[in-house]
């Protein structure tokens, strides 16, 4: 299952999540395993679509902001080991996240 | 226990969550227990078994303290009981860091943890005749052994995660007997029940340790 997000739209961060057909677009990517995201931070161009990939036999989920503080931009599910999904960043910035099932699991994405 | 000790047992509870005792973990006295942590991927198959199963043994022994004092609203005792707790699951989580990595044994510690936090919050449920809160504890107990599960089976394909679900499941229950013999104030009960919860943990550490040594057959010969 692939899912996409994407984010960025002037101030306000429109957030549109649909079914997608894997892609092509595979790279970046981020790998889900043994409960930590791999690597945890990665730096992007604007523009650029991050796939997050479960690797591990649980749900997890990349959700932005942190358990404190979330910023709504995105929350994908990756509901089990093989399921994918993707985002794409168009606005530069510093986008944390982390897992809302696993609050201790973290990640950043950098958008130049 | 009354409302002064649930409110203290919540608080210790919180901090481990939240990594607060780690410090604990580095005071001189736990440096004994931290020789077992520092095991090595050069570590003897032997030796790991045998720093596996210390670990975890300890881990119900020192578990059934904390419970115990906390039902008996011995505060300080409780408290000693909990940074000696949370010392035993750093080292546990060093153990498994030696193995696959600092990043596993980071994530491994908050995920330890937070079984421990479900056995406070079906500690404190117990002593406080909250039936709803003890049946939430379970099943947030129940779930976790999914996670635990999950870890394991990632980190080392040898390590199925339903078999590993169900072992610590095992250790759930075990321990659930610990605490309501505790609280039901039967010391001969509880104190069987204690021997029968740490030896279960044999049935958790001696299969990791041959998993281990099965994905890492050069690291761990002899």
């Amino acid at each position: 299952m692939d899912g996409r997000a994407v984010v960025g739209a002037g101030g306000g961060l429109a957030l549109i999540v649909s079914a997608l057909i894997a892609s092509a677009e595979t790279k970046p990517a981020v790998d889900v395993q043994i409960f930590q995201f791999q690597p945890a931070a990665v730096e992007v161009k604007a523009g650029t679509a991050i796939t997050w990939t479960n690797r591990d036999e649980i749900e997890h989920t990349v959700t932005s902001g942190d358990p404190e503080h979330r910023t709504g931009r995105f929350d994908l599910r990756l509901s089990s080991r093989g399921t994918s999904a993707k985002v794409e960043f168009r606005e530069p910035g510093v986008y944390p996240y982390f897992c809302d099932r696993h609050p201790s699991m973290r990640g950043e994405i950098r958008v130049n | 226990m009354n409302k002064h000790i649930l409110v203290w047992v919540g608080a210790i509870s919180m901090m481990g969550l939240a990594g607060c005792t780690q410090s604990m973990a580095q005071a001189p006295a736990h440096d004994a227990m931290a020789s077992h942590a520092a095991m090595t991927s050069g570590t003897k198959a032997s030796q790991l078994r045998a720093g596996l199963n210390n670990l975890f043994s300890e881990h119900v022994y020192l578990a059934g303290a904390a419970t115990n004092a906390a039902l008996g609203g011995r505060e300080a005792e409780f408290k000693s009981a909990a940074g000696a707790l949370d010392a035993n699951s750093v080292a546990i989580s060093k153990a498994i860091g030696s193995v696959y990595g600092e990043g596993a044994e980071k994530a491994f510690l908050p995920l330890w943890r937070r079984h421990i936090g479900f056995v406070v919050d079906y500690t404190v449920g117990v002593a406080s005749n909250d039936k709803g809160k003890q049946d939430k504890a379970v099943n947030d107990l129940v779930a976790y052994t999914q996670d635990f599960g999950a870890f394991l089976a990632s980190a080392n394909p040898n390590l199925p995660k339903s078999v590993v679900a169900d072992l610590v499941k095992h250790h759930v229950v075990t321990l659930k007997d610990v605490i309501d013999a505790q609280a039901s104030k039967d010391p001969a009960r509880a104190y069987t029940a204690l021997r029968a919860a740490a030896g279960h943990m044999q049935t958790i550490a001696d299969p990791l340790a041959e998993a281990i040594v099965k994905q890492f057959p050069d690291k761990f010969s002899g």
